[in-house]
């Protein structure tokens, strides 16, 4: 039955995808090891290796700051993401008359042009004239400083990430929740469960798969996190901002330090492997258990 | 009991308006501040929102830069890319699914495998790939490296596994070619998936920045989002000009987001089911 077709249809219908991948996603991938052990310019032609010498570089030079950075934003992004989707996600799940109308209003910050938005927040929390600082000053609080003040330029950074990204959640645990067994959940309440019980009790543990996955789609989120660092505080001040991705762009392209940036993009790709690799671990346990 | 029903529903109101709210608010603030006259930006005791509009701000704001030239490029490189994507996706995900060939485990693991690399982790070495290409600068520099999409080409692989493999076998008794089958009879049938897939990427494309400012950088080949950049730079506290800016970039985007809604809500739900 095989045989009977022209054997080389199937290879011209996946040349396009698998000549592009192999193009732009696999060799750059190797190119980037491979680089990363020798010294020499974005453009350069003679290359002089150099080991291990890069990572150290990069490393002593900012880059254990950016992944610490990295760390500290990740970590605070997936918990307030997750944290905001789920809990308005719950509110929209009750059917409050006319509720369903405001769903659309958490798609917005996903879809406009993240650079436009950047520039409000940039405006919403600019010294003098600010909203923000207008706000505190109108209530006689001292104005705060939210770009040149490291923990806060960060909070800053953070929170429109936030902002920007907790909508994808609210969908996400929306439809996770649409796929609950109502008798489940009915039963619990006829038993006389809260619904704070419940959640804990009977939601939450249905939840389990849905969270692994939407766990894994917003620390990828919080690992690529670009733009908005590079309108609102530009990495600074100080490095407080930069993180790991942020480090290569600014090493590779403005530094012109090709190996640090190499070097660093080698760390960053195997830290989002490890990591989703575990994530996907916690998956398989859990679907274990759910059998 | 109905009271204490009354008060958790009222308060459930309340915590939903101010989730709205502040989603909705730096929208409103740039609205008011694209239309305020300038003397009240400055004005610590002027209201947030404009006493009078200032329309002319965002005509100044369109004639201190090329936008519609941006606005071009945006479209050259969104539609593309999304179209390529659609494409080879397609194409792939068909084959992969209807096909039985030497290789085909290995090659449907080499594209899983392009799934993992984060774009955003080589883009030195592809940038050195595109100016080893002259690639720069160039509209199939901003298009070509974004069209694999192996999440796309699993999809319509997995949508594909579902359907019948003998859908077609009437169409190949008749003596129709395998590429005539594919475009007659199954890929018509891809609509569905491809409709929430097409609005994501074309999303996803039109609000890459990264990308664009990495491969680009003469002021006609700018997109949308990389010209706003450097318009920030040059007006930098500005905030009616900058904000009437904000407002000429998001406006079209917001329109396609609420005709295009539900669409865009299948689409982030068919993303994430990888």
């Amino acid at each position: 039955m095989v045989g009977r077709r022209p054997l080389a249809v199937p290879y011209l219908f996946i040349t396009p995808a698998v000549l592009l991948t192999a193009t732009f996603s696999l060799l750059p991938l190797g190119m980037l090891a491979w680089r990363s052990l020798f010294s020499g310019g974005v453009f350069a032609t003679s290359l002089s290796f150099v080991g291990l010498q890069n990572y150290s570089d990069a490393l002593s030079q900012g880059g254990a700051q950016a992944l610490r950075v990295t760390g500290i934003y990740t970590v605070g992004f997936v918990i307030l993401t997750m944290g905001l989707g789920l809990g308005v996600a719950l509110l929209l799940n009750v059917n409050l008359p006319g509720a369903r109308h405001v769903r659309a209003a958490f798609i917005i910050p996903l879809v406009v042009p993240s650079v436009a938005t950047a520039l409000i927040w940039t405006s919403l929390l600019a010294p003098d004239f600010g909203f923000v600082n207008r706000v505190l000053s109108a209530v006689g609080l001292p104005q705060g400083d939210f770009l040149s003040s490291p923990s806060l330029a960060l909070l800053n950074v953070l929170t429109f990430g936030v902002w920007q990204f907790f909508g994808e959640c609210v969908i996400l645990y929306l439809a996770a929740l649409k796929t609950l067994p109502v008798d489940l959940i009915e039963a619990a309440a006829v038993d006389g469960a809260g619904p704070w019980r419940r959640f804990r009790y009977v939601r939450w543990p249905l939840l389990r798969r849905h969270n692994v996955l939407i766990w894994v789609i917003t620390t990828l989120a919080g690992l690529q996190t670009f733009t908005q660092i590079l309108i609102v505080t530009n990495g600074g001040p100080n490095g407080a901002t930069t993180t790991a991705l942020f480090y290569i762009f600014n090493q590779g392209f403005v530094q012109f330090n090709t190996g640090l940036a190499d070097a660093m993009g080698v760390m960053l790709f195997l830290i989002s492997l490890c990591i989703t690799v575990v994530q996907v671990g916690f998956f398989g346990r859990g679907a274990r258990r759910d059998v | 009991m109905y009271r204490s029903r009354f008060w958790s529903r009222a308060l459930m109101y309340a915590m939903l308006a101010l989730a709205v709210a502040v989603v909705v608010f730096p929208l409103v603030y740039m609205l008011g501040t694209a239309l305020k006259p300038n003397y009240q930006i400055t004005d610590l005791r002027a209201s947030l929102w404009p006493n009078q509009f200032e329309w002319s701000n965002i005509v100044r704001a369109w004639d201190s830069a090329p936008f519609g030239r941006w606005f071009i490029n945006s479209v050259i490189f969104s539609v593309g890319a999304t179209l390529g994507q659609i494409g080879s996706s397609l194409l792939a995900g068909y084959a992969f699914a209807m096909y039985e060939f030497p290789g085909k485990r290995l090659l449907f693991y080499l594209l899983i495998c392009g799934l993992m690399v984060p774009f955003s982790t080589v883009i030195v070495p592809v940038v050195q790939i595109l100016a080893d290409l002259h690639w720069l600068n160039t509209y199939q520099g901003l298009i070509v490296p974004n069209i694999a999409s192996a999440l796309g080409a699993f999809l319509v692989r997995q949508f594909y596994l579902s359907l019948p493999y003998e859908l077609g076998e009437a169409a190949r008794i008749d003596g129709a070619s395998e590429w005539r089958v594919f475009r007659r009879i199954y890929a018509p049938l891809s609509s569905p998936i491809i409709a929430g897939f097409a609005i994501i990427s074309f999303l996803q494309n039109w609000n890459n920045f990264l990308f664009p400012l990495i491969v680009v950088n003469s002021t006609n080949m700018e997109v949308v989002s990389q010209g706003l950049s450097v318009f920030q730079e040059q007006f930098a506290i500005n905030y009616d000009l900058l904000m009437s800016a904000a407002l000429i970039v998001i406006a079209p985007i917001l329109v396609v987001a609420v005709l295009a809604q539900r669409r865009i809500v299948e689409g982030i739900m068919i993303g994430a089911i990888q």
